[in-house]
């Protein structure tokens, strides 16, 4: 399977995931931000350029399902995407406590960033309580599903790349 | 681990992107209907999926809202029994408040209950968690529902539906910042601009004279007019009439209509006539049409 071919695989499945299964199971009213987690880590996974590229398709469909005008996610995500890349290249220790908290991190981020877009271009009211309830809580629920997801998303994103020797680890 | 190829340019890459992004945006902001039809298209080919998985995992569902729903499912269960007492113990005032309905409605002049209206399910929030106050419910193109119109409940205007798709739509409710509706002082007759404030109130921000004369509990009805809501549904009533105010007057409305535990709306079926964007006017550009 062509790497473009597992990214459009991974897109879709997120989506039809993202809009039928996991809007079923919300916590206080906040549902996992899954399209969002694939952009994020297709940064960590695929490096910059690929990271950015499908954070801006990942970005696109979800403004498609939640109703946002379109390119509005689609502004954010691919920047964030860049962001955790480069700062993953930055880390001298990965553990997975401060992945998670990485990645939380990246999820409120994310989420009040295209909240703040949303009141920039007049398509959210300024409730800055709700954000930021909403982007926490985001944080919390998509950061549980990240491993599974995580795993799937490098296989997508590093289909043709070649195999990395990880020197910080000290392992092949 | 990332592997960052020699080749990788970001920085033009991503400065392309947001270039991308921001043309969309401004063209879907500006109205562009192919954007609109695109989402719109695969907002359809998912509804059957959706359908499905609701059906499907309502078991679980049901469970998942015993687990974390349990406080708010408490909660509710108080709220229903304390209304319950209070509608009990209103059995003695039901001869005045009828008496009260009439005068109202006869001040209106209009039985807004007649209207021609569609009753539609609500199906829960939409998907994601962009934005709040906004329900989706099981009727769209396909039942003859278009962007606009108003939806309402037997106590009044609840808001308007705001994206139609062809089995489903979404309820702007109006609590929600972004709702605008051209109201009118049933008793003053002085008209205003309506907008919700996010906390289950509206607040009339501009129309209202400085001098006028507004009464706690005053009722207040939509305008009509160029409005894309229908005249004289109730909104709801005055709770601070702002009588201090010396520069800008704000009138704050608290809504007739109860937006806790809903289960079934009325889309009222008239088409709407307004602004295509949304956007109210008030009393002042009314009064320099010719």
């Amino acid at each position: 399977m062509t790497p473009r071919l597992r990214i459009l695989l991974l897109l879709v499945t997120a989506l039809a995931l993202e809009g039928t299964f996991l809007d079923e199971f919300r916590v206080s009213g906040v549902s996992i931000e899954l399209l969002l987690l694939v952009a994020i880590l297709a940064g960590y996974h695929g490096g910059p350029e690929r990271g950015a590229i499908t954070a801006f398709f990942a970005g696109l469909l979800h403004d498609t399902i939640v109703g946002a005008p379109l390119g509005l996610h689609a502004l954010v995500y691919p920047p964030l995407a860049v962001a955790v890349s480069s700062l993953e290249q930055r880390m001298l220790r990965s553990a997975p406590l401060t992945d998670g908290l990485a990645l939380f991190a990246a999820v409120v981020a994310g989420q009040g960033l295209a909240s703040a877009v949303g009141v920039l271009f007049g398509v959210l009211g300024p409730t800055t309580d709700e954000f930021v309830r909403q982007a926490i809580l985001a944080g919390i629920v998509t950061a549980v599903v990240a491993a599974p997801v995580s795993r799937v998303v490098r296989w997508a994103t590093t289909g043709d790349l070649p195999d990395t020797i990880d020197v910080r680890r000290g392992r092949a | 681990m990332a592997a960052p190829r020699p080749a990788e340019r970001p920085r033009p890459t991503l400065l392309l992107l947001a270039a991308a992004a921001l043309t969309l945006l401004t063209l879907h902001i500006r109205g562009a209907q192919p954007l609109d039809a695109f989402q719109q298209g695969i907002r359809d080919i998912l509804e059957p999926l959706r359908s499905v998985t609701d059906t499907v995992t309502d078991p679980l569902q049901s469970v998942w809202n015993g687990i974390f729903g349990y406080e708010d499912l408490r909660a509710e269960n108080e709220r229903l029994a304390t209304e319950l007492a209070r509608l009990r113990g209103r059995t003695v005032s039901d001869d005045a408040d009828r008496e009260l309905l009439e005068r109202l409605l006869g001040e209106v002049g209009l039985d807004y209950t007649e209207l021609d209206t569609m009753v539609v399910r609500i199906l829960g929030t939409p998907p994601g968690n962009f934005g709040t106050h906004r329900i989706e419910v099981d009727a769209g193109t396909d039942d003859g529902l278009q962007a606009g119109q108003a939806v309402v409940t037997g106590a009044g205007l609840v808001g308007r539906l705001e994206q139609v798709d062809r089995a489903r739509s979404t309820v702007m409710l109006a609590t929600h910042p972004e709702f605008l509706v051209g109201v009118r002082l049933v008793a003053s007759q002085d008209e205003g601009l309506a907008r919700g404030t996010g906390r289950g109130t509206l607040e009339i921000e501009a129309g209202i004279r400085l001098d006028a004369e507004v009464g706690w509990n005053e009722a207040v009805v939509t305008s009509g007019g160029r409005s894309l809501l229908p005249p004289d549904l109730p909104v709801g009533r005055v709770i601070d009439p702002d009588e201090q105010a010396e520069y800008e007057r704000t009138v704050v409305i608290d809504l007739a209509a109860d937006l806790e535990g809903l289960s079934f709306l009325n889309v009222v079926l008239t088409e709407p006539e307004g602004d295509p964007l949304g956007i109210d006017v008030g009393r002042s550009e009314r009064e320099t049409e010719p």
